[in-house]
C-alpha cells in the first residue's frame, strides 16, 4: 500500500512537471518578461485585438515567443526583427490583413484585404521625405499595441476620435510644409465649427468626420478624378448620408437635396457636361467648416462665382427689403438645390414671373410698373435680336458676305446677357440703357443685313440688263459681220 | 461725225505712219478648214489675261498683302467696296477659265502640230505663259489668306525632289507664315506679269510674223486658189471679239450666280480641315501621287511621281525638236497617240480627284 502511494506521489510529481513544461512553452514569453520589466506596449498589448484573437509579440516582431531565455527568444535565426521601421510596419500588418487564408479562414474576418494595396496607391503611399518609405504606415493612424476594433470608442478610428487622429498631421504646419505647402493645416478647426463637427464632438458617431468623405485607405487628393471629394463625385459623397431618409430623419433634415441639385442648372452642368467651373455642395457650404449659409449672406455665397448679380443685388433696395422680411436674398426668386436656368419668364409681372409675387399693382404699383416695363424691354431686345439672327442668316445662304454684321449679333448678345445681369440692379433706367443698347445694334445689324439682301436681288437684276446688253452687242456684232463678209463676196463676184 | 475720225486717224497716221500697219494686218490671212475653230482660243485666253490684268490693278488699289490685313482687306473689297465683290469674282473666275482656255489652246496646236518648223519658239513662249498662269493661280489662291488657300499652299510648297532650298524660297522660311503671303504676292503682281508680258509680246509678235499656221494637209494641197482663207482684219478680228463679248456673258453669269467664297481666314494653330483639293488643273497630278505606293523599289513613291512628271511635262515642251516628221510635212500618228493618251489620263484623273 505504501508503496503502492509512493508510485502515485512519482507519478503526480512526474506529471505536474510535465504539465508546468507545457504551460511554459505555450505561454508568450516575451509577454511575460516584458510585463516584469512594466513595459508600457506590453500592457497595452493586453488590451490589442490581436491579442485577443491569439497573436504573440512574435507575431509581429519575430523570434520565438515559446523561449524563456532572451537569446533564444530575440535570435536572428528565429527570424527575430526587432522593432520594425519604415514600409516594414504595414509589410508585417499585410503578412496577415492581405491574406484571405489568415483573415478569413483561420479568423473568420470580414475585413477588406486590400487595405495593404489601397494604401499604397493612396496619397499616404507616395514616398515620405524620409526617403523609401510611404508617407503614412498602418501604425501612423491605428497605432501599434493598443489596436481595438474602430467600433471601439477608444480606437484612434473610430468616428469620433478620427478627426484628432487626422489632425495629428494635418493640423501641422511644419509637417505638411514638407509635401504640400498649400494644404490648410485648419480643417480641424474648421471642422469644430461646422454643423458635422459640433455633433461629432458632442459624441454623435452618425455625423461625418474626415473618412466619410475622404475615405480611409484609399485617400486620393482632392484634385484626382478617382478621389471622393473630386468635384463631379462630390455631390455623390455628400448625398451618401444627406440622401439616406433614415439617417436625416433624425436630424429634421430633408433628403431630396441631391435629387434637386441633380437637376439644377449646377448639377446639369457639373454632373453632366462636366463643367469643373459649376459649384458642386461645398462652394455653397463650405466643405471642412459646412454649414448651411445664412439668410442675409446668401447673395456673398452666390456672388463668388454670380458676382455682379451680387453687387448689383447688394446695392439695390432688395437687400434692405429682404433682409427685414427675412427672405433668403437670391433663393427667394431663384430657388436653392434646384436652382434652375434664369430665363426672361422670370422677369415681370405675368405667369411664371417672380416679381409679382411681392408686387401686386395694388400693394407695390411702382415695383409692379417697373418690372413689367423691363420685362417688355427684354422681350424686344430678344425679339429684335431673333429677327436680326434671321436677317443675317438670309443674307448668308443667299451667298452674301455679312461677316461684319455676324459679329455685331455678338454684341447684341452681349447686352442681353448684361441686361440680365442688371435686372439685378433693379433699377429702371439702368437696365433701359443697357437694354437700349442692344435694341441700337440689333437696328443696325438688321439694317446691314437687309441691305445685304437688297444687293442679292440687284445683282440679279444687274446681270439680267448687263447679259441682254453684251448679248445684243454679240447679235449686232454678228449682223455686222454677215454684212461685211457679204460685201466682200459680192465684191470678189464682181 | 465720220469726219472727225478720218481726221483723227490721218494726224495719227502723220505721226506713225498708220497706214502701213492697216495694210500689213489687210495682207494678212486667216486659213479656213475643219480645224480653224481652234485658233479662236488664243484669243480667247488673250481676252482673259487682260481681264486679269484689269480686275487684278483694280483689286491693288484695297489689297493689303499682310497676315493681318489681308482676308480683311478682301473682306472689305466684298462688303464695303462698290462692286469689289463683282472684282473679285470675276477675277477668280477669270483666273480659271484663263488656265481652261490656254490649255484647249495648247492641246490645239499640239494635234494640229502647229508647233513645227518654224513655230518652235511660239510654242516653247506659249508653254512658258502656261506654267506661268498655272504659277499665277497657285500664288494668287494664297492671297485671301484663307483656311483652304493655306493648307493647300503648304502642300503644294512641300514637293519632294524639288528641295529644301526651293521650298524655303517659296515660303519665305521653314513654314507658310507671313512672310509666304508677302513673297507670294510678289511673284503674283511683279515677278509673274512682268515674265508673262515678256513672253506674250514675243508669242504676239511671232504670230503676227509668222501668221497663223495651216494644217499639213493644207500646205500640201495646190495653190490653185482653192484654199480657203479669210481677212485677219476685220473679218477675224471681229469674230474674235463677238467671242470675247459671249465669254465675258459667261464671266458675269459665273461671277453674280456663283460669287467666290471666301471662306474662314487662316489659323496657323489649326488642324488641316478634311477633304483639302488642290485647284483642278493641279488635281490630276495630285490624284496620281496618292496612287502611287510609298516605295517602288528603292525610289520613294513621291519622288517617282514627281520625277516622272518632270519627264514627261520636259517631253512635251520640247515636242518641236524631237516631232522631226511633222516639221517635214509628214504624219506622226505617234504624236497624236501620245496627245490622245495625256489628254485622257488627265481627264481620268481628274474626275477620280474630284470623286475621290
Amino acid at each position: 500500500m505504501k508503496k503502492m502511494w509512493s508510485c502515485r506521489i512519482i507519478l503526480f510529481t512526474f506529471l505536474l512537471t510535465v504539465f508546468e513544461q507545457q504551460v511554459a512553452s505555450t505561454q508568450d514569453q516575451c509577454l511575460v518578461c516584458h510585463e516584469a520589466i512594466e513595459d508600457k506596449n506590453a500592457a497595452l498589448f493586453k488590451g490589442d485585438v490581436h491579442f485577443a484573437n491569439g497573436l504573440t509579440c512574435a507575431s509581429c516582431h519575430g523570434g520565438d515567443a515559446t523561449k524563456e531565455d532572451a537569446e533564444e527568444s530575440m535570435s536572428k535565426n528565429a527570424g527575430f526583427m526587432g522593432v520594425p521601421s519604415g514600409n516594414a510596419i504595414s509589410s508585417v500588418c499585410s503578412n496577415c490583413h492581405s491574406s484571405a487564408t489568415v483573415m478569413v479562414k483561420k479568423y473568420n474576418s470580414l475585413l477588406p484585404l486590400d487595405q495593404m494595396s489601397s494604401l499604397t496607391s493612396s496619397v499616404h503611399g507616395e514616398s515620405s521625405t524620409k526617403g523609401g518609405q510611404r508617407i503614412a504606415q498602418c501604425t501612423s493612424c491605428h497605432g501599434a499595441h493598443g489596436i481595438v476594433s474602430k467600433n471601439n470608442r477608444s480606437s484612434s478610428v473610430h468616428p469620433l476620435n478620427v478627426p484628432a487622429t487626422c489632425a495629428k498631421c494635418h493640423s501641422s504646419a511644419q509637417y505638411l510644409r514638407d509635401y504640400n505647402p498649400a494644404l490648410p493645416v485648419d480643417q480641424l478647426d474648421k471642422y469644430r465649427t461646422s454643423v458635422h463637427g459640433k455633433q461629432n464632438a458632442k459624441g454623435d458617431a452618425s455625423v461625418a468626420e474626415c473618412a466619410s468623405c475622404h475615405g480611409s485607405h484609399d485617400i486620393l487628393p482632392a484634385a484626382d478624378v478617382r478621389s471622393r471629394v473630386y468635384a463631379t463625385t462630390l455631390p455623390k459623397t455628400c448625398g451618401s448620408c444627406h440622401s439616406n431618409t433614415n439617417l436625416m430623419r433624425k436630424y429634421a433634415l430633408p433628403s431630396d437635396q441631391l435629387e434637386k441639385y441633380s437637376r439644377s442648372v449646377h448639377g446639369i452642368a457639373l454632373l453632366e457636361k462636366k463643367d469643373l467651373g459649376a459649384p458642386a455642395c461645398n462652394d455653397c457650404h463650405g466643405n471642412h467648416g459646412a454649414v448651411p449659409p445664412g439668410v442675409e449672406s446668401i447673395s456673398r455665397v452666390c456672388g463668388t462665382c454670380h458676382a455682379l448679380n451680387a453687387e448689383l443685388f447688394s446695392a439695390s433696395p432688395h437687400k434692405k427689403a429682404f433682409d427685414q422680411r427675412k427672405l433668403p436674398e437670391c433663393e427667394t426668386c431663384h430657388s436653392h438645390h434646384d436652382v434652375v436656368a434664369a430665363t426672361d419668364k422670370l422677369l415681370g409681372v405675368g405667369k411664371g414671373a417672380v416679381c409679382a409675387w411681392c408686387h401686386t399693382p395694388e400693394k407695390a404699383p411702382k415695383g409692379f410698373e417697373v418690372a413689367r416695363t423691363m420685362r417688355l424691354l427684354v422681350d424686344s431686345l430678344q425679339a429684335s435680336e431673333n429677327h436680326a439672327v434671321l436677317r443675317v442668316e438670309e443674307a448668308e445662304q443667299k451667298g452674301m458676305e455679312v461677316g461684319e454684321a455676324r459679329f455685331k449679333l455678338r454684341e447684341i448678345r452681349q447686352a442681353r446677357l448684361e441686361s440680365r445681369t442688371n435686372v439685378h440692379s433693379f433699377n429702371e433706367s439702368q437696365f433701359r440703357e443697357v437694354a437700349e443698347r442692344g435694341l441700337a445694334v440689333s437696328t443696325v445689324v438688321s439694317e446691314e443685313a437687309t441691305q445685304a439682301i437688297d444687293q442679292y436681288y440687284f445683282r440679279r437684276w444687274g446681270l439680267l440688263i448687263a447679259s441682254l446688253i453684251i448679248t445684243s452687242l454679240a447679235i449686232s456684232l454678228y449682223a455686222f459681220i454677215r454684212r461685211i463678209e457679204k460685201q466682200q463676196a459680192s465684191r470678189a463676184r464682181s | 461725225m465720220k469726219n472727225r475720225i478720218n481726221t483723227l486717224y490721218k494726224w495719227i497716221d502723220d505721226r506713225v505712219h498708220l497706214r502701213d500697219l492697216v495694210e500689213f494686218m489687210g495682207k494678212k490671212y486667216v486659213p479656213i478648214h475643219e480645224h480653224s475653230i481652234w485658233y479662236y482660243f488664243g484669243g480667247v485666253s488673250l481676252f482673259l489675261f487682260i481681264i486679269q490684268v484689269v480686275t487684278g490693278i483694280l483689286l491693288l488699289l484695297y489689297y493689303k498683302g499682310s497676315e493681318e490685313l489681308a482676308f480683311e482687306s478682301i473682306q472689305f473689297i466684298m462688303s464695303k467696296v462698290e462692286f469689289g465683290w463683282l472684282i473679285r469674282s470675276i477675277h477668280s473666275w477669270a483666273a480659271n477659265l484663263f488656265v481652261g482656255a490656254a490649255v484647249i489652246h495648247m492641246f490645239s496646236v499640239y494635234f494640229t502640230k502647229a508647233y513645227r518648223k518654224p513655230r518652235e519658239i511660239t510654242w516653247l513662249t506659249g508653254m512658258f505663259m502656261l506654267f506661268l498662269g498655272m504659277g499665277f493661280g497657285f500664288s494668287g489662291y494664297l492671297l485671301p489668306w484663307n483656311e483652304l488657300a493655306f493648307f493647300a499652299t503648304k502642300v503644294g510648297t512641300d514637293i519632294p525632289v524639288i528641295g529644301k532650298p526651293i521650298m524655303i524660297l517659296m515660303r519665305g522660311g521653314e513654314d507658310v507664315t507671313g512672310a509666304t503671303l508677302s513673297r507670294m504676292f510678289g511673284f503674283h503682281v511683279a515677278i509673274f506679269p512682268g515674265l508673262f508680258v515678256l513672253f506674250l509680246s514675243i508669242h504676239l509678235l511671232l504670230v503676227q510674223r509668222q501668221g497663223m499656221s495651216e494644217p499639213i494637209e493644207f500646205e500640201d494641197s495646190p495653190p490653185d486658189g482653192s484654199q480657203r482663207t479669210m481677212p485677219f482684219f476685220p473679218n477675224f478680228l471681229l469674230r474674235d471679239l463677238l467671242l470675247w463679248l459671249l465669254i465675258l456673258n459667261v464671266l458675269a453669269v459665273l461671277a453674280v450666280l456663283f460669287p467666290w467664297e471666301l471662306g474662314q481666314k487662316a489659323d496657323l494653330f489649326a488642324s488641316a480641315p478634311v477633304g483639302i483639293k488642290p485647284e483642278w488643273y493641279f488635281l490630276f497630278m495630285f490624284q496620281t501621287l496618292k496612287y502611287i505606293p510609298a516605295q517602288v523599289f528603292f525610289i520613294d513613291g513621291e519622288v517617282l511621281g514627281v520625277l516622272l512628271f518632270g519627264f514627261a511635262g520636259l517631253l512635251w515642251m520640247i515636242v518641236p525638236f524631237w516631232d522631226r516628221k511633222s516639221s517635214a510635212g509628214q504624219q506622226n500618228r505617234l504624236v497624236n497617240y501620245v496627245g490622245i493618251f495625256v489628254v485622257l489620263y488627265i481627264l481620268l484623273f481628274t474626275i477620280l480627284g474630284y470623286i475621290a
